[in-house]
C-alpha cells in the first residue's frame, strides 16, 4: 500500500514537472523542472527497492548531467537562446505523434493489468546488484568505461576553444570553394 | 499492486518528453527532453524487468546517458558560436 502510494506520488510529480517543462520558456527554469523530474524518479527507484539506482540517479543525473546543462546554458550567449515563434503546424504534428505513441504504448501494455508487481521491498538489492555487475556482467560493465573514455575524448576535442574551431562556418566554406 | 501503473508512469513520462522533443526547437531543450526519454525507459526497465538483471542494465544505461549528454552538449557548444543560434530550424547546413 505504501509502495503503491509512493509510486503514484513520485510518478505524478515527475510527470507534472515534465509537463510544466513543455510550457516553460526560460531554459534555466526548464532545467530546474528537469531536476525536479529527475529527483522524483530517484524517489520512484527507492519505492521499487533499487537503492543504488536512486543514489546513482541523484549523483549522475541530478548532479553531473544537470551541471553540464547549466554550464552549456551559461556558456552560450542569451541572445542565441531566444525562441522565434515556430509554425503551429509543426507543434500540432509533434503533439499528435506523441499522442499516437502514448496510445500505442498503453494498448500494448494492457496485458500488464493482470500481471502483479509482487516484488517485496528489500534492503539487500544493492549487494545482489554489485554481485551481478562485478560477476555476471563484469565484461559489459568494463566495456562501459571505454564508452565513457571515448565520450570524454570526443567532448574535449569538440569543445576545445583554443586553436581553430572544430566546426567550420558554412559561409567561410563557400568563400573558400 | 498491478504492474500496469508502473508501466503507465514510464509511458506517460516518455510521451511527455517525446512531445517536448518534437515541439521545441532549441537544441539544449531537445537534449534535455532526450535525457528525460532515456530516464523514462530506465524506469520501465527497473519496474518491469526481472529484479537484479534489469537494475544492472539500468546502471549501464546511466553511463550511456552520461556519455550522450557529454558529447551532445559539446557538439552544441561547438556549433553555437559558428551558427550564432541554438535553434535547430536555423541550422540547415552541416556538411559541404
Amino acid at each position: 500500500m505504501i509502495i503503491a502510494a509512493a509510486v503514484y506520488l513520485f510518478g505524478g510529480l515527475a510527470a507534472l514537472a515534465t509537463l510544466l517543462m513543455l510550457f516553460q520558456r526560460d531554459p534555466v527554469k526548464a532545467a530546474m523542472l528537469m531536476l525536479a523530474a529527475l529527483l522524483s524518479t530517484a524517489g520512484l527507484y527507492l519505492a521499487l527497492s533499487a537503492q543504488l539506482l536512486a543514489a546513482l540517479q541523484i549523483i549522475l543525473y541530478a548532479g553531473a548531467i544537470m551541471t553540464l546543462f547549466i554550464v552549456a546554458l551559461t556558456t552560450t550567449p542569451a541572445a542565441w537562446r531566444d525562441k522565434p515563434a515556430k509554425a503551429s503546424f509543426t507543434k500540432v504534428l509533434g503533439l499528435a505523434a506523441a499522442a499516437v505513441i502514448l496510445t500505442e504504448l498503453l494498448k500494448l501494455s494492457a496485458a500488464l493489468k493482470t500481471a502483479a508487481f509482487s516484488r517485496a521491498f528489500s534492503e539487500t538489492g544493492t549487494l545482489e546488484l554489485a554481485r551481478a555487475l562485478f560477476g555476471r556482467f563484469a565484461f559489459q560493465f568494463e566495456l562501459l568505461s571505454l564508452v565513457i573514455l571515448a565520450s570524454i575524448v570526443a567532448a574535449v576535442a569538440l569543445a576545445a576553444s583554443s586553436g581553430k574551431p572544430a566546426v567550420q562556418p558554412p559561409a567561410e566554406k563557400k568563400e573558400a570553394a | 499492486m498491478s504492474a500496469y501503473p508502473l508501466a503507465a508512469v514510464s509511458f506517460v513520462l516518455f510521451t511527455l518528453a517525446a512531445a517536448g522533443f518534437l515541439t521545441c526547437g532549441s537544441l539544449v531543450r531537445m537534449l534535455m527532453f532526450l535525457e528525460l526519454m532515456l530516464n523514462a525507459a530506465n524506469i520501465a526497465l527497473v519496474a518491469l524487468g526481472p529484479g537484479t538483471v534489469s537494475q544492472a542494465y539500468a546502471v549501464m544505461l546511466f553511463a550511456i546517458a552520461a556519455a550522450e549528454a557529454g558529447v551532445g552538449l559539446a557538439l552544441i557548444i561547438a556549433l553555437a558560436p559558428v551558427f550564432k543560434t541554438l535553434e535547430a530550424e536555423n541550422i540547415r547546413e552541416l556538411k559541404g
